[in-house]
């Protein structure tokens, strides 16, 4: 059980999507008293790689994910997207989709995957094309004029993927996107993932606590400890690609999944 | 029978007892004049209430602005700063439990017995319905949406323009509904207290002289002014937030859909 990886050299690209954390650790200012949410957590995702953070609920999981996004400042260490830090929001570089599809209601969903184009100025028929291409890739293509109101949940999850890949952004990043979907459509929507990860080539972080879910689609699972949150072990998930189903009774899966199991019960 | 053509039903049968009525005797003349006798009071005087018409949309006009401009703008800044919030809502709300026509007589001591005293006190009388929707308007806006927009690179002028503002406007719209019919009943209601012009004061200059048709024909004037601003209102609404009526018709789309888009697996 020795944990992987020791942190590789990387070569600052514009692009390239690796993302890296060095000695990154979170304290909150609630009334006066200082509460250490995130304590020293380093470690790399190389570029095109599928990481999945697990963890107890309280381990700090959300709160590293949107420090990655810019959404939130370290209060010590490091994060460097694409060989640069990252302090706001860059949506050139990080596209993050959260638990909520957070679609605006008042706009199509073709105009909700717009939204980050418009926001800089892009000219309306290039916004257009880049959306309907998106939405394409999410398996929305003909749905760009409906209302969020008119769309199923995994729909809208998938018109906020849309939005989030619509810039081309090379990293991705996922606040347990499908956590607030039935089971059905939760399985559904985690091979779609895969399929758009597997046509993008995108670097993807994604949060969740479904051990299940993190197995099944991660190339390395990242386990927290609860509060403060810190590292406790990687696994490589050496199943093979593409993914499928009857995987999820093998040996492998099964191992993998106790292992993380155990992480998880020892500190609740 | 469907409900609509009842309710026709009952609006026509009341319109035909209002004339039928008070020709059989059944109520006499002075407590209710026929329909045909109270329009006929308003054709014969026809300039005489257009000029109180004039008269009294000018005032209405006038106080709408106030009421509803200064209505939108303080309630958005109480809405979205917390301080002013809790040092001003509380007061607020209990102001609107008081009855403020108590406060028309000292209007018309300062302003005289002119328009300018009943602009002023409608104005005040459809400010507080305003304001407090749009506060609470602002302050129900989801959060994520924010958090989204600002994932995507939003900056603050943006957030506000294209999230804030839209995400508002369906509240703020049922804001005006209430504050604009108050300001139509402040107008009415002051002329009819103290003053020399508009629909209110020929209203009650009628009574006094127990002219029943020219006061009822004054009365179906005020209710046309306040089913015409009802109309419009309806109309702003039906353009500005139409994704606001779409809870229910959001369902029957989604039961629509389901089989053709949501739920099938990628890998059969």
């Amino acid at each position: 059980m020795q944990p992987l990886a020791n942190v590789t050299s990387l070569k600052p690209a514009a692009r390239s999507g690796a993302v890296q954390l060095t000695g990154v650790g979170q304290v909150y200012k609630t009334s006066g008293e200082g509460v250490l949410a995130v304590s020293d957590v380093s470690f790399e995702v190389k570029p095109g790689r599928f990481v999945v953070l697990v963890g107890p609920s309280g381990c700090g999981k959300s709160s590293l994910l949107m420090m990655m996004a810019g959404l939130r400042h370290p209060t010590s260490g490091t994060i460097l997207v694409s060989g640069a830090a990252i302090h706001d929001p860059d949506p050139d570089r990080v596209g993050v989709v959260f638990q909520e599809p957070s679609l605006f209601p008042w706009l199509t969903a073709e105009e909700n995957v717009e939204f980050p184009l418009t926001l800089r100025g892009v000219a309306k028929k290039d916004r257009r094309a880049k959306a309907q291409e998106a939405l394409q890739l999410v398996g929305l293509d003909g749905f760009g004029q409906r209302h969020p109101h008119e769309l199923s949940g995994g729909m809208k999850q998938r018109v906020s993927i849309a939005r989030g890949l619509v810039q081309d952004p090379p990293v991705l990043l996922m606040d347990e996107p499908f956590a607030a979907l039935d089971e059905q459509t939760r399985m559904t929507m985690g091979d779609e993932l895969l399929r758009i990860w597997a046509a993008t080539g995108k670097t993807i972080v994604f949060v969740t606590h479904s051990l299940t879910e993190a197995v099944y689609l991660a190339d390395e699972v990242i386990v927290m400890s609860p509060r403060p949150g810190r590292i406790v072990d990687r696994l490589e998930v050496a199943l093979p690609r593409p993914r499928t189903f009857e995987m999820l009774s093998g040996d492998v899966f099964g191992s993998l999944r106790d292992r993380i199991w155990r992480h998880i019960r020892k500190s609740a | 029978m469907s409900s609509t053509t009842l309710r026709r039903l009952i609006v026509v049968t009341l319109i035909v007892l209002w004339e039928v009525l008070p020709r059989a005797g059944l109520i006499p003349e002075l407590f209710l004049p026929s329909l045909s006798s109270t329009l006929k009071a308003g054709w014969t005087d026809a300039p005489e209430y257009g000029h109180a018409l004039v008269v009294t949309l000018y005032e209405v006009a006038i106080a709408m602005v106030f009421a509803c401009g200064g209505g939108i703008l303080a309630g958005a800044i109480v809405g979205s700063l917390p301080r002013p919030r809790l040092l001003i809502m509380p007061m607020v709300s209990s102001l609107y439990a008081v009855p403020l026509v108590i406060l028309y007589p000292v209007f018309t001591v300062w302003l005289g017995i002119g328009s300018e005293s009943k602009i002023a006190f409608a104005s005040i009388y459809g400010f507080l319905p305003t304001m407090l929707a749009t506060a609470a308007g602002i302050q129900t806006i989801d959060p994520q949406l924010l958090l989204a927009a600002r994932s995507m690179g939003a900056t603050l002028s943006q957030r506000v323009t294209r999230v804030i503002i839209p995400a508002a406007i369906p509240t703020v719209l049922s804001g005006l509904r209430v504050g604009g019919a108050l300001v139509i009943v402040g107008v009415v209601v002051s002329e009819m207290l103290i003053s020399s012009a508009g629909v209110g004061y020929l209203i009650s200059r009628y009574r006094t002289i127990l002219e029943s048709a020219h006061v009822f024909a004054g009365v179906l004037l005020v209710l046309a002014l306040a089913v015409a601003f009802n109309l419009l209102i309806r109309l702003i609404e039906r353009r500005a937030a139409v994704w606001q009526t779409g809870t229910r018709a959001g369902r029957d789309a989604m039961a629509r859909e389901i089989p053709a888009a949501g739920l099938q697996p990628a890998n059969p």
